[in-house]
């Protein structure tokens, strides 16, 4: 009988076998190469199908465009990641993004000199609606978020400040830090704040508040009214509830320095 | 028809003149605005300081707040500036208010004229602002003094001659 595995016979057996399997190796990968290449081909017709078949669908309903970023979202795919390249071509998916991120910055700016730069989500999801008439596409304020986001990895000074349950959309580079975000927050309720409240339910120093307060006067984000019972009320235009979607007037827009 | 009131007469800082200066400057051409559109709709052509300070304009019952004496004088310094307002004394204490100009008077008459093909005709200022046929016209009910300016603007422009007849004053127009 022989023993197996010892000697130079066993040796370039060996040898042999390892070249077999890496050729059969080879194979293997060219085999699944080939396969794969067939896959993603027939992938890509479905998705081109899919494409032409749910454009409309994607410029139309705001609930399958949810859909359809969640699902690109489980896949690993990011449909808006610069505008060019297959899935914002593909679908149109960027187009969209793109268009209502124009018309953000141009709500932004026509209300600008009313409230400083600072609009809730609400109103400029109403006056976004308004803007694109009644034959309008679908927008709800996922999509405007998402514009938004868009918007802020490009650099246009765009922000979201969470406040009471929503947001306010800051539309220029007012430098806010945590102690302007708060302040906004408490002011949210009835569209101004006092010394007092700020002092009462932050429990900050009277002059951490006036200081605060300075900062959003400054940046004209605040107006002062001094003639409130007590003590200096600070208002924001963009929480006074009385200007929501009330719309420029000619007087108005004539005033606007250039 | 009433008066349209913009956003800012409702909301309370406006009363106060603002601290900010770019916030400031913003106040002051709504308030200015605001005082025009507001003599325009009364057809009010002079303004008295203290009355001023009770007229609905710089007082806003319904929330409470108007704006002090001194901050209406930096709201008429701003319209004197503009050219859109004009002291009738040296202690301020009442003014012309021109929310049209002078010039702009001037050539809505000259146009009624022209479109009514009364070229080369003599008119007295009465006939002007107060005779039948320009009831319908903005220019009808105008103010002696305004109505004499708007006309020297006119004439300087050499659009038409004031002359001086018996009981009044006349214009002809060319």
């Amino acid at each position: 009988m022989h023993r197996r595995g010892v000697g130079a016979g066993a040796i370039a057996k060996k040898k042999l076998a390892e070249a077999k399997y890496k050729e059969r190796g080879s194979v293997l990968a060219e085999d699944q190469i080939a396969q794969m290449s067939k896959q993603l081909d027939t992938f890509k017709t479905h998705l081109e199908e899919f494409a032409s078949k749910h454009k409309q669908e994607i410029r139309k309903s705001s609930q399958f465009r949810v859909q359809f970023q969640e699902m690109c979202a489980t896949i690993g795919v990011d449909p808006l990641a610069s505008g060019k390249g297959f899935w914002p071509e593909m679908l149109g998916v960027g187009d969209f993004y793109y268009e209502l991120g124009v018309q953000i910055i141009e709500v932004c700016l026509a209300l600008k000199h009313r409230n400083g730069g600072l609009i809730t989500l609400d109103e400029l999801h109403h006056r976004v609606l308004k803007g694109r008439g009644k034959f309008a596409q679908d927008v709800s304020q996922d999509d405007l978020v998402r514009a938004i986001k868009k918007l802020k990895a490009m650099g246009n000074g765009f922000g979201m400040i969470p406040v009471g349950g929503t947001y306010l959309v800051q539309s220029v580079p007012a430098e806010l830090n945590m102690d302007h975000t708060v302040v906004l927050q408490l002011a949210e309720k009835k569209g101004y704040v006092t010394v007092s409240e700020i002092r009462e339910s932050l429990k900050w120093e009277k002059e951490r508040a006036c200081h605060v307060l300075d900062h959003l006067l400054k940046e004209g984000l605040a107006w002062l009214d001094s003639q409130a019972a007590g003590e200096p009320q600070y208002w924001l235009p963009a929480l006074f509830s009385e200007l929501l979607s009330q719309d420029v007037t000619p007087e108005e827009a004539n005033q606007m320095t250039p | 028809m009433s008066f349209e009131w913009p956003w800012q007469y409702n909301f309370p800082p406006f009363f106060t003149l603002q601290p900010n200066v770019d916030t400031r400057q913003k106040q002051l051409a709504a308030w200015c605005s605001l005082v025009l559109s507001y003599c325009r709709h009364r057809k009010l052509y002079t303004l008295d300081v203290l009355e001023a300070q009770e007229s609905p304009v710089f007082n806003n019952k319904k929330i409470e707040r108007k704006l002090s004496v001194e901050a209406i004088q930096v709201v008429f310094e701003e319209l004197r500036k503009k050219g859109n307002l004009e002291w009738l004394d040296k202690n301020k204490s009442r003014c012309l208010i021109m929310w049209r100009r002078p010039e702009e008077w001037g050539k809505l008459i000259y146009q009624w004229v022209s479109k009514n093909g009364m070229v080369n005709s003599v008119f007295t200022l009465y006939e002007l602002a107060n005779g039948d046929d320009t009831e319908k016209e903005e220019f009808h009910g105008l103010e002696d003094w305004m109505l004499l300016r708007s006309l020297q603007a006119l004439q300087t422009d050499g659009k038409a001659e004031i002359i001086t007849m018996d009981d009044g004053k006349g214009v002809k127009f060319f």
